[in-house]
């Protein structure tokens, strides 16, 4: 039997080429992947930064403990393999060693304990607000509300999709909640993620050191289109904030009559205003075009098209308004320039036309959505997501020329 | 059958049923199919259950693969989103309910009597019902695949997306109610094997003279006593809101989602214990044994399981660090969570030390157990940075966690259940599993595992979240080892995980054409399990024995040399038992084989059938459980003795009471 | 000692199907303990329906829980006539405890029949769903305790039961008495202390 056993030298090599390949995939290869977006190692502002302060100690003492185990395993078997010794006494235990070895780890989570209480408690804190944005999640999209703040030249409530704007420097509280199911909002680079859940508000700080797009995604488990749940969090300068601001404050302008757009905002008129709001959108008799997603999404809610193209993103950030080209251009502005660049929204040469048209074409086909008109008998008919709406390639277009007007 | 004379008769005692309850005559046979299926033997039932076990094992490594096949590359396209949902509620609903806990509770079944020196269970038939309820509530668990689709709001269920609106397939019902059924297969072996353990230890044998695996499997049981009623009544409530329109996690009439998040965490942390002290119960049976010393520090072993058993109820919370749940509840959990760290390294400290100062044999069983202790350090350590609350939200429903569970799981639990296959399967299957397969097949699991879950730490820490159907390269960040090449090399490792694993089949099936016998003590073992033949007699024990030592049988084999304190061998496991039989106890009564357990479990699932498609079908089951209810209730745990009489026999009838 | 089928005194000095019972009623507490968490969470949010004071008769609601306070005595007295072995003593008490516990049950459908005419349904509120969860749950309970009664009396009548009788009828009657002490507490939370 023990004859058949492969030899003691070959087991311990492998044995340390398993322990190296365990240890060593975290400890080795972690800053391998460069520039991640959604790098939790990588923070962009104070409350990731707390973060970052209090694990990375933990991380390092956790990996010397977890060699110094490892080691220790490794020399008793080469030590104490069997070479022909007699079997020895029968040891017990030795309380005081063992004694000893419990108070050592206790110790060390005390003092991490201490820490640790710290962070949280100013993690929670809200009482140093600078400035408010609601965050509604629902299945599958992040709305933001920028309610009245005189301060930041917000007059009128903001209400977008896809992109959080927030100022640099500026304390933000997020104030969270959702219309369906659990989802949870996360940016690795500005703090760590919070649920945003039904029935309930939940509060996270938010701020950012530099200008940037800071990525982030969906990380509570939200039903088909989880994994396309996406978010962007835009950074800007004080000043690049409030043109923000401004535009999104801007009345509405209607397109020329008799050009595409007009056709293009008949057909939005017709068929989109059912579910989405643009603000100072009126009928042909005058009256303002007011969206009743409530009647036909479950969530109640779809996004507020308003000043679209000031967004870079479109379908709960899943797809880029901007062709990959512009979109690399913004992302990858130094970053003193990432405002400019941002602020001038989507033109005409940057529309990313691909996606928008199949999206129009058919939205379940390119993002998974419970939108099939056959099952929606326990949800009251209403979808969850964007139906299929049978556009004409011709309206696709009159469509794609009027939003691209919605500046 | 169910009553032994000694010495053997040379032809089957003869068996007639004198008595009939209902319709159904009492089950008689000792051979064939129906030995098993009435079968109340806890050997039998353990082999059931493990074998059970290995088949949803199977089940749920090919829902993995699935999983990495989808992964492998970016935008994947084997799986559709609704199809992945599905697959990673069921591999993990597979894995946790199916596979690890009747994989501990086989292991429990079959050595917990041996190892405390009983002939069986305190409630044998309650433990073939238990089995029973485990089968048919796994098969209608997985019914659903093949009725309109499988769950899909994750093993977690969260509230309001387990909702009839957001999961409007049956796949929910399914779940809800296959789990409820389970549950009561750990709720009754729960029972079961407390009341065992605590009545029906050899004489001598002291709580602290137990073997620890004994020791774990009692404080899995007290976990599994107290945690099943939780997650039933969670079961219910969701149940009732979906079938009977109760409002409980309807946030429009007021509910709060969290109820059912704490509902099931205060069950599913105490799960997690569940899930790993088996095994580590499993690995301080290996150590001892292949290190030829007793295991270091006992008391500290036991007292540090059941102070894991303890704590492991106040820590539930940690699962909800991005909850919501305020910064005083949120601190509290944290430090609860550090503290369980304690006993749990107290554990692998232990274990090393056993090591030391040993004389070590390298068996298949003993690598995994070392593989064990180095592979869930790596996973515990990762535990203590959750505990961490503000780092925890950054890594919480991302890789890093998957990373995590599945070093403690497949790293922790399953390491130590594959050492219990090639330590314990001479006991067993009186055969001996290949070592040289075995080496094959413990170095391309460890391989193989560090490859899938390895690098699910950077893909986590990198920013990449859990539950994801497709990820896209907008998100995997530059260079080389950027997400998308550690996702390839999780996706690789996992088909050496799964070839890992199918030399153990082949192993098992080579093993079982090799004719070759097993010797009867093949490793020099420790503990009473070991001090009966290979295998067992259905009665276990041809003398009950009176225990002196912890690892009695050990002790029995060997002495301590006064001037050098090593040990010497006084005696082998063959004189041993030899002894015993010359010695034998003579009419053994052993409980009688019978229908009532498989009808009973057959009527629940016809029960949560009903309540899914028609309330008529229900009644029919009801009546199948109330039926078997009586039969059960009026069938004496043994046959009379009137069954037993034996013409050829002279044997004196002595009723031992 | 060689019987190992037959509830033997072991290590605890409790015969096994008695130490099971209790471990079977230890787990009961969480499975009440949660339901109960439930209630009291739930029992405010009424959405529009009736409000727990509006409907709930305490003086009925008192008789009823007397009631099934006297079944505990009397499956006392139960007990203690199986262990003077008084076949005629015991099959009277567990009839009279099962008759009492019918009285409650009956008195637990006439309420919810009440309650639901006053517009209290399953589906009305989070405190109806909770409500109607929570005394139905101990409900059954207490059907199946008058099961268990009633079958006893069948079986000491026919006297074919297996087992020592006296503790067959010790053990309904420690299942018996639990679910008594569970109604006291749900009596006391849901019924007597105001929202």
């Amino acid at each position: 039997m023990r004859a058949s056993i492969a030899s003691v030298r070959g087991v311990l090599n492998k044995r340390c080429a398993a322990v190296v390949s365990s240890v060593g995939f975290t400890a080795l290869f972690t800053g391998c992947a460069s520039n991640a977006p959604q790098d939790t190692w990588q923070p962009k502002g104070p409350n990731a930064e707390l973060i970052d302060d209090l694990q990375q100690p933990v991380f390092a003492v956790a990996g010397v403990i977890g060699l110094i185990v490892a080691s220790a395993v490794i020399y008793t078997m080469i030590k104490y393999r069997d070479r022909g010794q007699p079997i020895p006494e029968q040891i017990h235990g030795k309380p005081a060693l063992e004694v000893t070895l419990t108070i050592i780890p206790a110790l060390i989570l005390a003092v991490v304990a201490v820490f640790t209480f710290g962070a949280i408690f100013k993690l929670a804190k809200t009482d140093d607000t600078e400035m408010i944005i609601n965050v509604t999640g629902q299945q599958w999209w992040w709305e933001y509300d920028y309610p009245v703040q005189n301060e930041f030249g917000i007059n009128q409530p903001i209400i977008t999709s896809g992109q959080l704007v927030m100022p640099i420097g500026t304390k933000v509280l997020l104030r969270e909640t959702s219309r369906d199911v659990i989802h949870s909002y996360w940016i690795p680079a500005l703090n760590g993620k919070r649920d945003a859940v039904p029935g309930r508000v939940h509060t996270l700080r938010l701020e950012a050191d530099e200008p940037g797009i800071y990525a982030g995604q969906c990380t509570e488990f939200c039903g088909l289109s989880h994994a396309n749940m996406r978010m962007e969090a835009v950074a800007l300068s004080k000043e690049d904030f409030a043109k923000w601001v401004a535009n999104q404050q801007a009345p509405y302008v209607a397109p020329a009559v008799g050009t595409l757009a007009k056709q293009g905002e008949e057909v939005f008129l017709n068929q989109c205003v059912r579910c989405h709001q643009v603000n100072g959108l009126t009928r042909a008799d005058g009256t303002p075009a007011i969206a009743a997603p409530d009647e036909n999404v479950w969530s109640g809610a779809a996004p507020n098209l308003s000043h679209l193209m000031t967004r870079n993103t479109f379908a709960g950030a899943m797809f880029d308004l901007l062709s990959k080209r512009c979109r690399d251009e913004v992302w990858n502005a130094p970053s003193d320039m990432v405002g400019a660049r941002y602020l001038e929204g989507v033109t005409e040469e940057c529309l990313n036309q691909k996606d928008l048209r199949a999206w129009l074409r058919n939205a379940p086909e390119v993002k998974p959505m419970y939108a099939n008109p056959a099952n929606l008998l326990v949800s009251n008919g209403k979808y969850r997501g964007m139906p299929y709406l049978a556009l004409s390639e011709d309206d696709i277009g009159k469509l794609v020329a009027y939003l691209i007007t919605l500046k | 059958m169910a009553i032994i004379e000694r010495p053997t008769p040379a032809a089957p005692v003869v068996v007639t049923p004198t008595e009939t309850y209902g319709l159904l005559k009492r089950p008689v046979s000792s051979t064939g199919w129906r030995s098993w299926v009435f079968t109340i033997d806890h050997k039998k039932l353990g082999i059931m259950y493990a074998v059970t076990a290995m088949f949803f094992f199977i089940v749920g490594g090919i829902e993995a693969l699935l999983i990495r096949l989808q992964l492998a590359a970016p935008n994947g396209k084997v799986l559709n989103a609704d199809l992945y949902n599905q697959m990673f509620t069921m591999h993990a609903t597979t894995m946790v309910f199916l596979f690890i806990m009747p994989m501990a509770a086989g292991f429990a079944n079959y050595f917990l009597p041996l190892q405390i020196g009983a002939r069986d269970v305190a409630f044998p038939r309650l433990n073939a019902f238990g089995f029973w309820s485990l089968l048919f509530g796994g098969i209608f668990l997985n019914l659903a695949w093949f009725l309109g689709g499988a769950a899909d709001g994750g093993w977690f269920m969260y509230a309001p997306n387990s909702g009839p609106v957001f999961s409007p397939s049956n796949g929910v019902n399914f779940w809800a109610l296959g789990l409820q059924i389970a549950g009561i297969a750990s709720l009754t072996s729960a029972i079961n094997l407390i009341i065992t353990v605590l009545n029906m230890r050899a004489p001598g044998m002291s709580l602290m003279k137990m073997p620890i695996f004994t020791w774990m499997i009692t404080v899995v049981q007290f976990l599994l006593l107290f945690a099943v009623p939780v997650i039933t009544v969670a079961l219910f409530l969701l149940m009732f809101q979906r079938n009977f329109g109760a409002r409980f996690f309807d946030v429009a009439a007021g509910a709060d989602p969290l109820l059912w998040q704490h509902l099931f965490w205060i069950f599913g942390h105490p799960e997690v214990y569940i899930l790993i002290l088996p095994s580590f119960g499993i690995i301080s049976e290996v150590l001892p044994v292949f290190s030829r010393k007793p295991l270091f520090g006992y008391p500290f072993v036991v007292f540090s399981g059941a102070a894991i058993g303890f704590v492991g109820w106040g820590v539930w919370a940690h699962h909800m660090f991005a909850s919501g749940l305020g910064p005083v509840s949120v601190a509290v959990f944290s430090v609860a969570t550090m503290a369980i760290a304690v006993p749990t390294g107290v554990k692998i400290i232990n274990w090393t030390l056993t090591m030391w100062g040993g004389k070590l044999w390298f068996t298949t069983a003993m690598k995994f157990a070392i593989g064990l202790i180095v592979l869930f350090t790596v996973g515990g350590l990762s535990g203590v940075t959750h505990s961490i609350a503000p780092s925890d939200t950054q890594q919480t429903d991302t890789y890093y966690i998957v990373a995590h569970f599945h070093y403690v799981l497949f790293g922790g639990s399953v390491l130590g259940i594959f050492a219990g296959f090639y330590y314990w399967w001479p006991k067993v299957f009186g055969k001996m599993l290949s070592e040289k397969l075995g080496s094959w097949n413990f170095w391309l699991m460890i391989i193989g595992l560090n490859l899938t879950f390895g690098p699910m730490h950077i893909l986590g820490l990198q920013g990449q979240p859990r539950r994801m159907y497709q990820w896209t390269e907008a998100r995997a960040g530059e260079g080389f080892f950027n997400l998308a090449f550690w996702n390839s090399v999780a996706s690789i490792g996992s088909f050496i995980l799964a070839i890992g694993i199918l030399i153990f089949l082949i192993n098992v099936w080579v093993t079982s054409r090799n004719p070759q016998r097993a010797p009867l003590d093949p490793w020099d073992a420790r503990s009473l399990e070991w001090m009966t033949s290979n295998p067992p007699k259905e009665h276990n024990f041809d003398v009950i024995p009176t225990v002196h030592h912890l690892d009695e049988f050990f002790h029995r084999k060997y002495e301590e040399d006064e001037a050098t304190h090593t040990m010497k061998q006084i005696t082998t496991a063959e004189d041993l038992i030899a002894e015993q039989e010359r010695n034998a106890d003579r009419h053994i009564h052993m409980p009688s084989p019978s229908y009532w357990p498989i009808v009973l479990a057959f009527g629940l699932p016809v029960i949560a059938f009903g309540l899914i498609y028609s309330y008529l079908i229900a009644v029919v089951g009801g009546v199948i459980v109330l039926f078997a209810a009586f039969g059960w209730a009026l069938e004496s745990s043994t046959a009379p003795e009137s069954d037993f009489e034996n013409p050829n026999s002279s044997a004196e009838l002595v009723k031992h009471d | 000692m060689t019987d190992v089928a037959h509830g033997h005194v072991g290590g605890t000095g409790i015969s096994n199907v008695k130490l099971g019972m209790w471990a079977f009623l230890g787990s009961e507490c969480l499975l009440f303990g949660g339901l109960i968490s439930t209630y009291m969470l739930y029992r405010g949010r009424v959405t529009g329906g009736p409000r727990p004071s509006q409907i709930f008769d305490i003086p009925f609601t008192s008789v009823s829980s007397f009631v099934l306070l006297m079944s505990s005595l009397t499956m006392v007295l139960a007990v203690s006539a199986a262990h003077k072995d008084d076949d005629r003593k015991t099959n009277l008490w567990l009839t009279v405890t099962a008759l009492l516990g019918t009285t409650f049950v009956g008195g637990q459908v006439y309420e919810f029949t009440a309650f639901y005419k006053e517009g209290l349904g399953f589906s009305t509120s989070l405190f109806g769903s909770s409500f109607y969860t929570l005394t139905g749950f101990h409900g059954v309970h207490v059907t199946v305790g008058i099961i268990m009664l009633m079958s006893l009396v069948g079986i000491l009548t026919r006297s074919s039961m297996p087992g020592k009788k006296a503790e067959v009828v010790e053990i309904v009657g420690l299942y018996w008495h639990f679910v008594d002490i569970v109604w006291i507490i749900i009596f006391t939370l849901v019924y007597l202390i105001p929202v």
